[in-house]
């Protein structure tokens, strides 16, 4: 296990390397920070969710998990690095400059550990229900205490919950100062309503576990089964293209 | 020189039997000595446990007069009939004393498949023996390997992985909820047998506070004290329930003396923090309900068991991969040892040669009378770096083929060939 986690932490790490390779050449190539495709944005989690995985679970006990997630981030990393769109589409006028830094890079911060945390609480369901049928494989014996995983959950919750939540705070306040460039119903485009709500669903994920009101696998469910239909309603948006903000215009 | 084990274990006979032949601790020296004097220039371990006695030993015998010799002996120091035991007895010889040392020492013959004690006592025999002066270069190798062998099984196979054993099961399980022993609360419900064992392993695995309930207010403030715990009435145990992260109960109560709603109310004054119940009572003090609840994780005795169960599973499944291991390492160690029938030759192929050389030497020294101390001891180094070349390839040669061949036809030709003197 000590090898795999070894192994594991390597690939991702690698694969990570190599997408923040291909992404540097093309900011470089186009001259700005290449974010405007779906493509571009899973990029970015990836190599921000390997980065947040490895942050949390550095410690000895907990390394095992590593073996769970890194392979797969590596292989998307990898087939991402390999397959990076060679276009981009025009940027708006009001996210380049710094803006585009702040307001875009705390909110993919923020899905980078909600992706952590769904993982962790795939872990957690794992090894609850193991113990519960009362016959442990010897993967469970690998995985961290439920405790842990159970801390490590509300601690990725604890800090992505408050970045999310001000990332869409600037957000907000952004759109509101160029609400004639979005229109006059921009609060209505499918993206910042699906932002309120995964702001809404985390804001309840971390108040009803502050206040003990849910823990363990039940928490580990919601924020599992949570993720997974954000994460499929962010990707069905993008995938169809109705984020539009009525910015979005013509590819360069 | 043979070697040979013969012993008797819990594989082989009733513990009627091996209680006659279980050799008191402070007797093993005595009859190490008692050994040596019957078998001289022998090498002997004595291997005495609760679940085996047995005796290894490397002599100038034939096999089975090596192996009478220590069946007598057996029935002389424990002064009881070989008839008695020699039933129950096995006896090995060479390569399969060798392989049975090894699946011994590698913990794959014992009660437990993979338990680490039996490992500790071979290394403390062979140490006695070593310390009384009673082991020889082949037995000091023979348990060196054991060692080298019995590490390898363990490091390389999952052979020791899992708890077998019902409070080290407990252990286990509460290691894999909590992160840290050291802020928990155990409470322990009554004061059956088992329910005390599982407490003092998980005391002393860390575990940070003791709440003692009994109903005897006695009873339960002479437990606290051994354990620097609090002691807590019968009465006041579903009120002190919350303050539990483990509770192992084993009263003897014909209901039982705790439900799901007792935990559920638990775990909303502990903000549902987890709870691990251990419930060892026989009738069961839980109700098995309590397990429903997100967050209690329960386990009775057949639960504890089934865990228990599927490790030594596991650990039975490791064997044949084991078995490889000790295979290799007995191959190894018999072909050092047929190496070893062909060290007299050696010597004696090396002293033959060397002896030419001398003569050798001194006639041409003789013939040089002019030649400086310098020269001549050069000369004299020149004819031992000739000699030494000479045997090297035959000496590495010998070793191999005694290994492959059969060593006596093969030592007899060498003989004849450089005209040594047959061995006795």
């Amino acid at each position: 296990m000590i090898i795999a986690t070894g192994l594991s932490r390597r690939l991702s790490v690698g694969g990570a390397l190599l997408l923040a390779l291909v992404f540097a050449l093309r900011w470089v190539h186009w001259g700005r920070l290449p974010l405007t495709t779906l493509m571009d944005v899973l990029d970015l989690i990836v190599v921000l969710s390997t980065i947040v995985m490895l942050a949390v679970y550095r410690d000895e006990s907990a390394q095992a998990l590593q073996c769970f997630f890194a392979p797969p981030l590596a292989l998307l990393a990898a087939i991402s690095g390999c397959v990076a769109p060679g276009y981009l589409y025009a940027e708006p006028r009001s996210l380049q400059g710094v803006y585009l830094a702040v307001h875009v890079g705390l909110a993919f911060l923020a899905y980078s550990m909600f992706l952590a945390a769904s993982l962790t609480s795939a872990g957690y369901i794992f090894k609850a229900q193991q113990l519960k049928s009362r016959r442990p494989t010897r993967l469970f014996s690998q995985l961290p205490a439920l405790e842990q995983l159970d801390q490590k959950l509300f601690f990725l919750i604890r800090t992505g919950y408050p970045m999310f939540a001000i990332t869409l705070f600037i957000g907000l306040l952004w759109a509101w100062h160029e609400r004639d460039l979005l229109g006059p119903r921009w609060w209505l485009s499918p993206k910042i309503f699906l932002s309120f709500i995964m702001a809404g669903f985390y804001s309840v994920s971390f108040h009803t576990r502050r206040f003990g009101l849910l823990r363990g696998r039940q928490l580990a469910y919601l924020v599992f089964v949570g993720f997974s239909v954000l994460l499929a309603a962010f990707l069905a948006l993008g995938l169809f293209d109705v984020i539009n903000y009525n910015f979005w215009g013509s590819a360069q | 020189m043979t070697l040979a084990a013969v012993g008797l274990s819990h594989h082989s006979c009733p513990i009627e039997i091996r209680e006659k032949l279980l050799f008191a601790e402070k007797s093993l020296p005595q009859a190490l000595t008692r050994f040596q004097k019957r078998v001289p220039d022998s090498g002997v371990v004595i291997l005495s446990t609760c679940n085996r006695v047995e005796v290894y030993a490397n002599a100038a015998l034939g096999p089975d007069e090596l192996q009478a010799e220590i069946r007598s002996f057996l029935a002389e120091w424990h002064n009881t009939p070989e008839a008695v035991f020699t039933p129950h007895l096995y006896q090995h010889a060479d390569k399969q004393a060798i392989g049975h040392l090894f699946r011994v020492a590698s913990s794959l013959d014992s009660l437990v498949v993979g338990e680490g004690q039996i490992l500790g006592q071979v290394h403390d025999a062979f140490l006695l023996s070593q310390t009384e002066q009673a082991t020889d270069k082949i037995i000091s190798a023979l348990f060196q390997k054991a060692f080298t062998v019995a590490k390898n099984v363990r490091t390389k196979t999952n052979i020791s992985a899992g708890k077998v054993s019902i409070s080290s099961v407990a252990v286990d399980l509460a290691v894999s909820i909590f992160t840290d022993l050291a802020d928990k609360t155990v409470m322990v419900i009554g004061s059956g047998e088992m329910g005390e064992l599982t407490l003092k392993s998980l005391v002393s695995h860390g575990v940070g506070q003791v709440l003692v309930v009994n109903r005897s207010p006695e009873r339960a403030k002479e437990v606290a004290a051994e354990y620097r715990g609090e002691p807590v009435l019968f009465e006041g145990l579903k009120a002190n329930l919350h303050r539990a992260d483990i509770v192992i109960s084993s009263t003897a109560a014909p209901d039982f003396i705790l439900d799901a709603s007792d935990f559920q109310h638990a775990l909303k004054s502990r903000a549902k923090r987890p709870m691990f119940a251990i419930d060892i009572a026989m009738p069961r003090d839980i109700d098995p309900a309590a397990n429903e609840l997100d967050n209690v994780y329960l386990y009775d005795v057949d639960g504890l068991q089934e865990v228990a169960n599927a490790n030594l599973e596991a650990r039975r499944a490791e064997v044949a991969r084991c078995m490889e291991i000790v295979e290799d390492g007995v191959e190894q160690f018999h072909h050092w040892m047929q190496g070893l029938v062909a060290e007299p030759t050696i010597v004696s192929m090396s002293q033959e040669l060397n002896s030419i050389r001398e003569r050798e030497l001194q006639k041409t020294l003789s013939a040089l009378p002019d030649l400086t101390e310098k020269q001549a001891e050069e000369v004299a180094y020149l004819s031992r770096r000739i000699v030494n070349a000479i045997l090297q390839r035959p000496m590495s040669q010998l070793k191999h083929e005694v290994t492959h061949h059969d060593p006596h036809a093969v030592l007899h030709l060498v003989k004849r060939l450089f005209g040594l003197k047959e061995s006795p």
